[in-house]
């Protein structure tokens, strides 16, 4: 009967009724918004740094992974080193680098990452096949789109320029095997991969036996932070970072996001209280002669209170249902626009939809509308009735 | 490279490390020094790489960071040397990354970039204005998602607004049906409720530049605390005070005739007993 | 008249409030007894407190002194939850202005209190659908109070303080919104819920009303000034 009451006063004043769940909808998709800003970075991170299965990586000390052009030295003594360290199983070496690649009288710079072939993880093959050979190369879409290039073709491609002699240093004629998908690439990025010897070898002797990076796989089950502690202890002079730790200080590069979604987030929540008190407050004003009526044929306070909340949650419910297909809409909007964020892979979401959050969200809106609502039907039950009556009837 | 040298530099007192005379001065930022405990006038040694072979440097300058939205959220630290010390310490040799060039005007500005992409030594040379731009990719990008926020906050205000007024003049069914009653005009009516709403609605947004001011010095206090910069992260403008109020205003004044049209339509008898109305309309937008 | 004939006893009962900085005495020491069956008509001036003294011994306002006792249960000492389990089972109220809920149909309207009583869905639709009927509105159970006329709407209100069976109902001026003929109407329909076993007092301005009852109470000043048995028409 509550129910019944409930809706019929809801359904009563539809107009009224609609604006204000339209209001929660907004509300409710800004909180959702914020919601999945504050998570989304840093699962889809963690997804994306485990998804090749690689729980550690190494970078030049003091560095994160590809944040400066520093290099590790001598890079096969580091391979040895870890290879003596208990539950390591792969070491996967990169160097970074830039290659000049010409084509039909066109240079192009990419973004070159040497890698060894049997154990990297920085890319999948889209079409044709790894490069094997020490004169193989892949090459992202837009590598392939900008240069014309198609596989099986052989390229000119260079590490470097010489001022001074006005020429491309490094020089090699590589052989176009592969279309890949670089992982933790930027969208739009141009980029080859190729053996990381044949990169050492471009780059001459400011790459000899140096890597940019070591992507490193523990055994399954292994303690990852032992394994971290033990490699810190054995290469002093490099930075070991857990994917944990690579979290944090993405985390805390991206800080301003994660604050601005808790400041946005409950500025939201704050709104869609503050419309649906308000609406109910004028709701119950409204209805001072029927509250004090129910109450004096005998409905109990906590039921008049229960019924005016129950009208507060269901406009926060479908308030925050409607708010749910909006807020995902408008992440979608947003997370285009964060998607142009400079040196991100190209996977990274700032907005990921989590299930558990969405609901954890629309669960909070709910005790939000159970709250808003409990303050105004709670004065309103509480009413003298007898007063009330007579002022009623005067007003 | 810089970056790099910036990245592995080691620290550590003199006591432990011979001193080769004279000392370079260094200027360091705000936050190495709070973190570090350094003071002008101590003595640091500088290494490229953990525990090499570095100089001996004097702290002469205390330098604040400039108010750069690109890197507010770089928690590394800067060190400013001499740049024949830089180039040793970390082997460059006679090198530079870049070098800036000043001209004595806009003129000078194009015939130096010609001269010197013409001269084709490698180099290429760039307006400061165009590195600007690439370099504040992060700030234009943060910039088009707080736009983006903010026409999403306006419509859910609007629609606040909206709801707040539309309930508010609602509110006065029964002094309108005693007013129409009286023999005060349909018009004077309407009138006189726009003219409470737009009291309303200025008042409110008066009210809610107060709270947005407040607000911006929370917001401000805590994240120049958090990213220790100057940088000012909310600005009440002028600007943004007038959208606020005309905002309001409109939405006030479209709500307030909207709801006082509403009532002066319906006979003012029925309006102060609420009978025929009700009877009428079960979407009415009130009772 | 014994203890166990009356169903309503109010002894001394006082009722003040403030009104601004005036102190009201709106019922200076008024004793009643109701019997059960009866039929009383509480008349006099307007502001003399017959409205005040309906509230009370109805148990929607607390006394400032004296005792309200119904079927032996003192309301006047029941906390508010217990009043209101009171009213519930025991008193049906019929206001002036209907106050029936907007929003709900006739028959929704005469669920209420059932409902509230807890009693099973399927008992209630019936017992609802007989009381309409009993008040003439067999056909209406559809209809919200909006689409109902005056009368129509205190008909609905007189078989919702009818639904949980109570031993007494108060009235508080049930003619007082209706034309003359609904009012003769009405005043019919209560004289056969009294005759039909309740218990019944009314507030009332209305001559014909007041004539209708067995016993007419005046009242002038907070006080009883006058209280004789009649032979209804």
């Amino acid at each position: 009967m509550l129910l019944q009451l409930a809706w019929a006063t809801l359904t009563r004043h539809r107009s009224r009724t609609l604006l204000a769940i339209l209001g929660v909808a907004v509300s409710a998709a800004m909180l959702l918004d914020m919601v999945m800003l504050s998570t989304g970075m840093r699962v889809s991170l963690r997804n994306l740094l485990l998804s090749r299965g690689f729980q550690l990586r190494l970078a030049p000390k003091g560095t994160l992974p590809f944040d400066t052009d520093a290099t590790i030295p001598d890079a096969s003594t580091v391979i040895r080193v870890l290879r003596t360290i208990p539950d390591v199983t792969t070491i996967s070496p990169v160097l970074g680098g830039q290659l000049h690649i010409t084509v039909g009288g066109r240079t192009i710079t990419a973004t070159a990452l040497g890698v060894d072939p049997s154990v990297q993880g920085d890319f999948e093959i889209a079409q044709g096949r790894i490069p094997a050979a020490p004169n193989e190369l892949v090459a992202s879409d837009d590598f392939l789109r900008a240069s014309g290039a198609k596989l099986g073709d052989t390229l000119s491609a260079a590490a470097g320029y010489d001022p001074q002699l006005r020429s491309f240093t490094g020089r090699r004629a590589l052989v176009l095997v592969g279309r890949a998908h670089f992982f933790y690439m930027p969208a739009e990025q141009r980029a080859v991969a190729l053996p990381i010897t044949t990169l050492q070898q471009m780059r001459g002797t400011d790459a000899r036996d140096r890597a940019s990076l070591f992507m490193i796989r523990a055994r399954d089950g292994a303690d990852v932070e032992a394994v971290l502690h033990r490699i810190q202890t054995a290469l002093p002079t490099v930075t070991a970072v857990s994917t944990e730790t690579a979290l944090r200080q993405v985390d805390e590069r991206l800080s301003y996001f994660r604050q601005l979604a808790f400041i946005l987030g409950a500025v939201s929540l704050a709104v869609g209280f503050l419309l649906v008190t308000t609406l109910v407050t004028v709701s119950v004003n409204e209805r001072l002669g029927e509250i004090v009526v129910m109450r004096a044929i005998g409905v109990a306070r906590s039921r008049v209170v229960l019924q005016i909340v129950i009208e507060g949650v269901a406009i926060m419910f479908v308030g925050a249902l409607a708010g749910l297909l909006l807020g995902l809409a408008t992440a979608r909007y947003l997370n285009s626009i964060l998607a142009a964020f400079p040196g991100l892979p190209a996977a990274i979401d700032f907005f990921l939809f989590e299930p558990r959050d969405a609901w954890g969200a629309l669960g909070l809106l709910t005790v939000a509308g159970i709250l808003a609502g409990i303050y105004p039907s709670w004065r309103g039950a509480s009413l003298p009735i007898a007063i009330t009556l007579r002022e009623e009837a005067v007003g | 490279m810089l970056a790099a040298l910036l990245l592995a530099a080691f620290t550590q007192t003199i006591d432990s490390i011979p001193v080769r005379p004279p000392p370079r001065t260094v200027a360091i930022d705000e936050r190495l020094a709070a973190d570090a405990r350094i003071k002008i006038g101590d003595r640091l040694v500088v290494t490229a790489t953990p525990g090499g072979i570095g100089d001996t440097v004097v702290v002469g300058a205390i330098v604040r960071r400039r108010a750069d939205p690109s890197e507010v959220a770089r928690a590394d630290y800067r060190v400013i040397m001499h740049l024949d010390e830089l180039q040793s310490i970390v082997g460059y040799g006679d090198r530079v990354d870049r070098f800036a060039v000043a001209t004595r005007g806009a003129a000078a500005t194009d015939s130096a970039i010609r001269h010197i992409n013409d001269a084709a030594f490698g180099f290429q040379a760039y307006r400061s204005r165009e590195i600007a731009v690439e370099t504040s990719r992060t700030f234009l990008v943060v910039s088009r998602f707080h736009r983006a926020i903010g026409v999403i906050t306006i419509v859910a205000s609007a629609i606040f607004l909206l709801c707040i007024m539309l309930l508010k003049v609602d509110e006065r069914r029964r002094d309108v049906a005693a007013l129409r009653l009286l023999g005060i005009s349909a018009r004077s009516i309407v009138r006189s409720v726009m003219v409470e709403a737009a009291l309303v609605a200025v008042f409110g947004s008066g009210v809610g530049v107060a709270l947005g001011w407040v607000a911006a010095q929370l917001v401000n206090w805590h994240y120049r605390g958090v990213y220790r910069t100057p940088l000012a992260f909310a600005l009440i403008t002028p600007s943004i005070v007038v959208l606020a109020v005309t905002l309001s205003l409109v939405l006030g004044l479209a709500a307030g005739l909207l709801a006082a049209q509403r009532l002066v339509r319906m006979p003012a008898l029925e309006l102060l007993t609420g009978r025929r109305e009700e009877r009428r309309g079960e979407n009415a937008l009130s009772s | 008249m014994s203890d166990a004939e009356a169903l309503l006893i109010a002894q001394d009962l006082r009722r003040e409030y403030h009104m601004g900085d005036d102190l009201v005495r709106a019922v200076r020491g008024v004793s009643l007894r109701v019997n059960r069956g009866d039929y009383v008509a509480i008349v006099g001036p307007s502001g003399c407190g017959k409205s005040t003294l309906l509230n009370l011994v109805g148990g929607i306002d607390h006394p400032s002194a004296g005792s309200v006792t119904i079927d032996g249960a003192r309301i006047d000492q029941m906390s508010d939850a217990d009043a209101t389990r009171f009213r519930l089972r025991h008193i049906g109220f019929v206001f002036q202005r209907f106050y029936l809920m907007p929003a709900l149909t006739a028959i929704e309207n005469v669920e209420l209190p059932m409902a509230e009583a807890r009693l099973p869905r399927n008992h209630r639709v019936r017992r609802a659908r007989e009381l309409l009927a009993y008040v003439g509105l067999g056909d209406r159970h559809d209809h919200r109070p909006a689409q109902l006329s005056g009368g129509e709407q205190q008909r609905v209100a007189i078989a919702r303080a009818l639904a949980n069976k109570p031993q007494l109902l108060v009235a508080d001026e049930p003619t007082g919104e209706l034309d003359a003929k609904t009012g003769t109407e009405m005043i019919e329909l209560i004289a056969q819920v009294n005759h039909d076993g309740t218990t019944i007092i009314v507030v009332t301005h209305d001559e014909d009303l007041a004539r209708a009852a067995r016993r007419v109470v005046h009242m002038r000043d907070g006080v009883i000034v006058d209280d004789r048995r009649q032979d209804p028409p």
